[in-house]
Order: structure tokens, then C-alpha cells, then sequence
């Protein structure tokens, strides 16, 4: 067990630098560079000379690369080109938010998901079953950007008992508990959009693998002792349909840390989603490569605890 | 026991304590929210009246700044969250006369070789330590000419020295007659940093870029990344009195529609922009908003929406083509469709909004399919090929080619580029779209040169030394991002451009532009289709703002 932890975990090193080098080389082929960025229209040739010299942005190739990857495991992650900062420093803010609502909704979805597939597994093929199988199937196609404005403009605009945008009030200078409230009250409408779609998909996950097992020979057993069916559901049917749940849960962390970046976007959530998006417009590949690399090896990590969970969930799983 | 302070205070009262101000007038005094805030008099925009002192101002603002010190770039999204803790040397008007802000008069020889500048006496830092003529040596020498583009452009090259012969006189010295120096001083273009914070430090890195520390009327507070900066008054700015707000609150909310929907929800209080078709349904509700139009932004003003020509392919080289599609194009067309009516039809190559300059009396090729046609016709376009075109007697393209030109525009430009694209097919033309993302763009048009048409916003800024001169300059042909992109080359355009920056004479100067103007006319190396302006809306319990920078140093709230 140790041992095959720590062999997945060496596995980790390889994965994060490969695709660091995809990015790296990825980023050095597509045209336009942080000069021109930094110019922003403006400025003459001795300029771009002068910038470009000074970010060793005219070094071959493969100096930047070796240089880059060098400095990287002396645990030097560069400096912004836009900002002068270290990336460790420009990373660091963002991380909280991100995990805070990553976290969030992924429990919260998994909640929702596992209460709303039992209760549509529960009364299978009745009203509330088919009710829910349209909702699910709903909600996992509306896009998130259309749930998001959707939301923003009932709930913000037309109720306003939510606010539009950040994760604090507008120069709020609260602390402790009333910040934390504060930030719950933000919270909740990003929150609701990637927990809406990510419940949708647990629940629908969820109440096919009861309903497939309510035929077998343990639930019959189950029936004759006299439970009841919600008993028979919750006691003995939720248990064996969890691992395709736990691997989709696990899967999605890594869609919930990138795929933030629509509903940080639109609610102006400080996250790291939105660092992706416009380092990689301003072609400011330390930071990029940063978040990346952070968010390989989160997926990674990720995995290797949904597999690691199996064990707690199905004592026949053991692991080599 | 109530205390007294729940006595609600009356109008009687309330006047009792104003001061006797006898030139301040109550127009423009907005309605008192809950919290009662105290009456000021005060000047704006040279008016003196009453507004509510203190309280918080809520900005909009589209992108994190990363940084926030404006000399080290000339980024739109820090100059905006930036300026207002900064000052320049001058300030431009409404008219971009420069007016004292940081020197308090200056002086300039007959040759315009050497300018000197008295500082304004007794400004302080926001730390507190002395504003002296150091920090405004150090501030160019080491910051400005080195990393912010457009000074460093516009006058390393001419620059023989700055000297600073006491703490508070600073000299300009130049290598040859410099004219348009008095404009590339303000706080956009040359903001003042401190010596004895970033001496001895690379400028790029220094941490007081992220808690800056300047002379202007806000005070850095605090930058919460990707969220929020929060300036504070400075109780000590040097123009007394000013500003009136206690807070200025910029909120980052990369989403436009947010950005209404906060500034519906009374979240947000001021919006730097807004779509076309929100500003319309915002404009609808009169009481609750209220408008500012102007051409200038802390990122570029004067901006220009500007189609070129690549005078290097065979068929856009052909001045009958060029002048073709110029009176093909229905120009109301997109300021009305795309724009919304927010900006006007180009009347002549230079902005508008660069008011001693811009030509006077120019015929631009005006809307005329008919001309179009047959200018075609006339350059040998006579073929067809369905719809399309084709050669028939065209020099240097052979018989037969289709009358195809491609069109290469950013994707937010895509609506000008349909627009474009079916205005063109009306007279014959072939239009082939090549949306590109900035970066491939400019490696497309600059470094490769691999283009026949393009959209650029080029900002023609505060003189056309700085904004224009780089779209004609045939020195200027290159891989430099923005420069001249319709390789354009007339060596007596090249010469005027020379001698206008050689002069302080403005009236010199402007027959100088004229002239060059009217040879543009001619040569037709762009098409100079709309001039953009941007609409300000806030809330209407909120006043005071400028057009031009430093924007809320004399606004005011009413919360």
C-alpha cells in the first residue's frame, strides 16, 4: 500500500514536467510575444530590442527551455513579464479562491447528486424520476455561461438579494467571521452554476447503478428480510453504485479548477481560471506555465486519491 | 434616552452652517442619500458648487492591473487603475492646452531647443518626504525613456539631457528643435514617480509597484489581485481641497454584461464603457444614469478605426482600387450598425479630437457606388466571374485573377468585418476574412507583411507626432507592432512630418499638417472610417468627472 502510494507519487515528477514541456513549447510556437503586449500598440523598434533583450526573450530556443526547466527545479518559477512579480507570489492570492469554490461546489454537487439519484432511483420510472431525468438533462446541456447570466440577472439584478460580481463586498474591510460571511453571501451564485451542472451528471450516475442492481440477488435477500424500499436503496444498493460516482468526481476536479474559468469570468471570482485566461492572452508564459503546472499536478494528485478511495468503498479492490 | 444625534437635521440648520461662499451656486447639488454627508463648495471643471464631501466611488474596470505604476507601461488596464495616485508635469484640458499641475509655469527658448520647468513649491509624497526635480530626472531617465513606449518613441532619440540645476527647476535639452514636448507631460504620457523609492532598484520589479507611492489626490489603500484596489483620499494634495471623495473603489469584472448588471444593481457606481445596445436601454432610464462622451483613455485617445492597405500587393498598390473601395464603403453605415452612434464619420486622416490639426476643408472619397464601379472599370476590373470581378487589362496581375482581397482583423472587429466584407461585394469585390488574435496579427501584418487589407484602432493620442507620424513614416515600415502598416512611402511626407517636430510655431505646424493631409487624401493609403469615442455612464447620485485623466479628482458621491 505505502509502497504503491509512493510509486504513483514519483509519478507525479514526470507527468507535471511533461506537460510543462507540451506548454512550454506550445506557447513558443504560437506568434505574438509579451512585448507587444507590454507596448500595447505603441513604442519603436530600439523598444522591442531593448525589451526583448531584457527578458531573454531572443535567446535560442532551447537556452530559454533549459534555462526555464534549470530554474524551475531550483524551485524558481520566474517572474511575471507583465507585472515584475515572482509567479509563486501572483499564484498564491488566487489559489484560495479557486480551491474555495472548487471545493464548495464539488461537495455540495456531490450532496445534491447522491440525494436527488437516490430519491429518482427510489421511485424509478415514477413522476418525480422522470421530472428528475428532465432536469438533469437539462442542466448538463444548458452551457454554464447561460445558467451563470441567467442567475445573475434573477438573482442580482431582478431580487437582489445576491451580489453580481467578487468574492467580497466593494472595499470591504471586515474581518473574521464577517468576512467569512461576506464571502459565503458572494459564494453562493458561481457556486450554484458548477454545482448545478456537476450534480446533474452525479445524480443521473447514481441512480442507474441502483437501478441496475434492484434486480439482483442481495437486494431480493434485502426485500424478504421486510426492509423497506428506501431502506433497501440506502443500506444496500447506494454502496455498490458509488466507485463510477467517486471516478467521475475525481475526474472532474481538474474540469472544476480549468473549467472555472467561464464562471470566474462572468462573476469576476478571483481565481486562478482567469489567470490562465489572460496569461495566455498576454503571452505571459512564467505565469501560465505556473498555473499549469499547479493544476497537472492537482489532477494527478486527484486521481491517485480516487483510487486510493476505492479501498474504503469496495473492501474487494486492493491495490498493487 | 434618544441622543440628540437622531434629530433629524433641518434645512434651516443645514444652511446655517454652509459658509458664506458667495460664488457657489447649488447646480448640479445631487440628492442627499441615507447617510447625511457634509457640503462642500467646490471647483469643478473651473465652476464652483456644492457637493456632498466624503463617501465611496465604485469603478468598473475590465482587466486585473497587475501593476500600478503607469511609467514603467503604457497599458490601458494599469494607467487606469493607476493614475489617479500620480501627477504629470502639466495636465492637458478638454482642449489639450497644457495647464500647471506638477510645474507650476515653464519656459521655453526660441528655438525650442530648451525647456525649463519651475516645480510647484511644498508637494509632498504620499510618505511625506519632498517632491524635488530629482525625482523628475530620475523619473525619465531611468523609468520613462526606458520602459513606457510611447514617451520612449516619441523622444529618446531626440533628448540630449534633462538637468535638474536646482530642487525646484528641471531642464529639457534637446539635440535639435523638439515642438510637441508640452503634450507628452501629462499624467498618461509621463506620470512623476518617486526617486527615493526607486532608485538604485530595477523599475519593472520594484514592490512599491504594487503599493504605489505618488503625489496625486488618492492614496494607494490596498490591491486584493484580480479583485480589487482601493484608493483613499490624500488629506495633503497639493491642489487644496481636492479630491472630495473618501474612497475610490476599482472593481475588476472582466464581463461587460456583469458590469451592467452591477451598475444596475447599484454595486457599481461608474462604467469606463458599455455595448452598444445596453447604453441605449441604460440611456432610457434618464434619472438613474447620467453620460460622459470622450475620446480620451488612459490607454489611447483619439482612436481612429483605420482600414489599411498593403501598398506592396499588386492589387491594393493600384491607387483607382484603394480609392474604389473608399467610395464603396458606406461610413454612416458602421458608426450607426456597429458603433451605435457612439463616435463620428472620419472627415479627415487625422482625429478629430487633435483640434489644431486635423485638416480642414478635405473631400474624402464619400459614399458612391456608381464612382466605385468605375473606378474599377477604369483600373481594368472589367471581368466577371459570378458575382466577382476579374482582370481583364490590370498591370501587374494576370487576365482572369478574381478581383479577391482578404481582410485581417482582430476577432473583436468582426462586426466591421462583415460589414466590410458585404459592402464590397456590392461593387465587385471579393472579401475573404482572416480573423486573428492580436499576437499572429501583428506577426501577420508587420513581420510578414502577409496581408491585402486590415483593420487597426489606431490611437492618434495628444499630437500626431506621437500617434499619427508613425502610420506614414516611411522609416516606420517594419516589424514594430502599429507602426506603418500600409508601408506607405512619400519622401515629402516623410520631410513635413521632419520639419513639424522641428517647431514650436504652432501655426507652422499646422499648415505643415494640412498639407501632408491633403497629399493623404491623394494617396489614399487608408481608408479613416469612424472615429470611436467612449461613453462614461454612472449613477446619477454621482458628478464631478472629467473627461480626461485623473478622472475623479474632482467627482463626488451622494451614499
Amino acid at each position: 500500500m505505502t509502497k504503491y502510494v509512493l510509486r504513483r507519487l514519483i509519478q507525479v515528477v514526470p507527468t507535471v514536467l511533461g506537460i510543462t514541456l507540451i506548454t512550454f513549447v506550445l506557447v513558443h510556437i504560437a506568434p505574438g510575444d509579451p512585448v507587444e503586449v507590454l507596448a500595447s500598440g505603441n513604442g519603436d523598434e530600439a523598444y522591442y530590442e531593448f525589451m526583448r533583450a531584457k527578458y531573454r526573450l531572443d535567446d535560442p530556443f532551447l537556452t530559454q527551455l533549459w534555462t526555464y526547466v534549470s530554474n524551475v527545479l531550483r524551485g524558481d518559477f520566474g517572474t511575471s513579464y507583465l507585472t515584475g512579480e515572482s509567479v509563486v507570489r501572483t499564484i498564491m492570492p488566487r489559489i484560495g479562491s479557486t480551491l474555495l469554490l472548487a471545493v464548495s461546489s464539488i461537495v455540495i454537487s456531490t450532496l445534491i447528486g447522491l440525494a436527488f439519484g437516490v430519491l429518482a432511483a427510489w421511485r424509478a420510472n415514477r413522476l418525480l424520476d422522470k421530472a428528475m431525468l428532465r432536469i438533469s438533462v437539462f442542466l448538463a446541456a444548458a452551457p454554464s455561461f447561460w445558467i451563470a447570466q441567467v442567475l445573475l440577472l434573477f438573482f442580482a439584478l431582478r431580487l437582489g438579494i445576491f451580489p453580481t460580481d467578487g468574492r467580497n463586498s466593494p472595499g470591504f474591510e471586515g474581518t473574521g467571521f464577517a468576512k467569512a460571511v461576506d464571502t459565503l453571501w458572494h459564494l453562493m451564485l458561481p457556486m450554484s452554476v458548477l454545482a448545478s451542472q456537476e450534480s446533474s451528471t452525479i445524480a443521473r450516475l447514481t441512480r442507474t447503478g441502483i437501478v441496475d442492481q434492484l434486480g439482483d440477488d442481495h437486494i431480493r435477500l434485502a426485500r424478504a428480510k421486510g426492509l423497506g424500499d428506501l431502506q433497501v436503496v440506502l443500506r444496500h444498493a447506494l454502496r455498490r453504485s458509488l466507485p463510477p460516482v467517486v471516478t467521475v468526481i475525481g475526474g472532474r476536479v481538474g474540469h472544476v479548477f480549468s473549467g472555472a474559468v467561464v464562471v470566474e469570468l462572468i462573476f469576476g471570482w478571483p481565481g486562478l481560471g482567469r489567470l490562465i485566461l489572460s496569461s495566455s492572452q498576454s503571452r505571459d508564459t512564467p505565469v501560465l506555465l505556473g498555473v499549469l503546472m499547479l493544476i497537472a499536478a492537482a489532477v494527478v494528485l486527484m486521481n491517485l486519491l480516487t483510487d486510493l478511495s476505492y479501498m474504503l468503498i469496495d473492501p474487494r479492490v486492493r491495490l498493487k | 434616552m434618544l441622543s440628540t444625534a437622531f434629530v433629524p437635521v433641518l434645512a434651516a440648520t443645514a444652511a446655517s452652517i454652509v459658509p458664506p461662499e458667495s460664488a457657489c451656486t447649488r447646480e448640479g447639488d445631487k440628492a442627499q442619500g441615507p447617510k447625511k454627508q457634509k457640503l462642500v463648495c467646490a471647483e469643478i471643471q473651473g465652476k464652483k458648487i456644492w457637493v456632498p464631501s466624503g463617501g465611496d466611488l465604485v469603478v468598473a474596470i475590465s482587466q486585473d492591473p497587475g501593476s500600478l505604476n503607469p511609467a514603467a507601461t503604457t497599458a490601458g488596464a494599469v494607467h487606469t487603475a493607476s493614475e489617479l495616485m500620480f501627477n504629470g508635469l502639466v495636465q492637458l484640458d478638454d482642449k489639450l492646452n497644457p495647464v500647471p499641475e506638477l510645474a507650476e509655469s515653464w519656459t521655453v527658448n526660441k528655438r525650442a531647443t530648451i525647456y525649463t520647468f519651475k516645480l510647484r513649491r511644498g508637494v509632498k509624497w504620499h510618505d511625506g518626504q519632498p517632491f524635488t526635480s530629482a525625482d523628475v530626472k530620475y523619473t525619465f531617465e531611468e523609468v520613462l525613456l526606458k520602459y513606457h513606449s510611447r514617451t520612449r518613441a516619441a523622444m529618446l532619440s531626440a533628448l540630449a539631457t534633462i538637468s535638474a540645476p536646482d530642487r525646484h527647476t528641471v531642464e529639457f535639452i534637446f539635440k535639435e528643435s523638439y515642438g510637441p514636448l508640452l503634450l507628452q507631460l501629462d499624467v498618461t504620457e509621463a506620470p512623476i514617480v518617486p526617486a527615493h523609492i526607486y532608485r538604485g532598484s530595477d523599475p519593472t520589479k520594484n514592490p512599491a509597484n504594487l503599493a504605489p507611492i505618488g503625489t496625486g489626490p488618492f492614496k494607494f489603500g490596498s490591491y486584493t489581485r484580480g479583485a480589487e484596489v482601493v484608493l483613499n483620499r490624500n488629506p495633503n494634495y497639493f491642489k487644496k481641497g481636492k479630491p472630495y471623495l473618501d474612497r475610490v473603489i476599482m472593481r475588476v469584472i472582466p464581463n461587460s454584461a456583469t458590469q451592467v448588471v452591477a451598475l444596475e444593481s447599484g454595486s457599481v457606481d461608474f462604467l469606463f464603457g458599455v455595448p452598444g445596445p445596453d447604453r441605449a436601454r441604460l440611456l432610457a432610464r434618464k434619472k438613474a444614469f447620467d453620460t460622459l462622451v470622450t475620446r480620451r483613455n488612459p490607454g489611447g485617445s483619439n482612436c481612429m478605426m483605420t482600414v489599411s492597405f498593403n501598398l506592396r500587393r499588386p492589387i491594393t498598390s493600384n491607387l483607382a482600387v484603394r480609392q474604389a473601395i473608399f467610395h464603396a464603403l458606406n461610413r454612416d453605415a458602421f458608426l450607426r450598425n456597429i458603433l451605435f452612434g457612439e463616435g463620428s464619420v472620419a472627415v479627415s486622416p487625422f482625429s478629430k479630437g487633435i483640434v489644431w490639426a486635423w485638416g480642414r476643408n478635405l473631400k474624402l472619397p464619400e459614399y458612391n457606388t456608381v464612382m466605385a464601379n468605375s473606378l474599377l472599370d477604369s483600373a481594368g476590373w472589367t471581368g466577371r466571374d459570378g458575382s466577382t470581378r476579374t482582370a481583364q487589362n490590370v498591370v501587374g496581375v494576370v487576365n482572369g485573377t478574381k478581383l479577391s482581397i482578404d481582410f485581417l482583423h482582430f476577432p473583436t472587429f468582426s462586426a466591421y468585418a462583415e460589414l466590410y466584407k458585404a459592402q464590397l461585394k456590392e461593387v465587385g469585390i471579393d472579401v475573404r476574412l482572416r480573423p486573428l488574435e492580436s499576437g499572429p496579427f501583428v506577426t501577420a501584418v508587420f513581420n510578414n507583411r502577409d496581408f491585402d487589407s486590415n483593420i487597426i484602432s489606431y490611437c492618434n493620442g495628444n499630437d500626431p507626432e506621437i500617434g499619427i507620424r508613425r502610420m506614414y513614416d516611411s522609416a516606420q515600415i517594419g516589424s514594430v507592432a502599429f507602426s506603418n502598416a500600409a508601408a506607405y512611402t512619400n519622401v515629402m511626407v516623410d520631410s513635413m512630418f521632419q520639419q513639424a517636430r522641428n517647431t514650436l510655431d504652432v501655426t507652422r505646424r499646422q499648415s505643415l499638417y494640412q498639407k501632408i493631409q491633403q497629399q493623404l487624401v491623394k494617396d489614399v493609403p487608408y481608408v479613416w472610417l469612424v472615429e470611436t469615442k467612449s461613453t462614461r455612464i454612472f449613477t446619477s447620485s454621482c458628478g464631478g468627472f472629467r473627461p480626461y485623466s485623473l478622472f475623479a479628482e474632482e467627482a463626488y458621491c451622494s451614499n
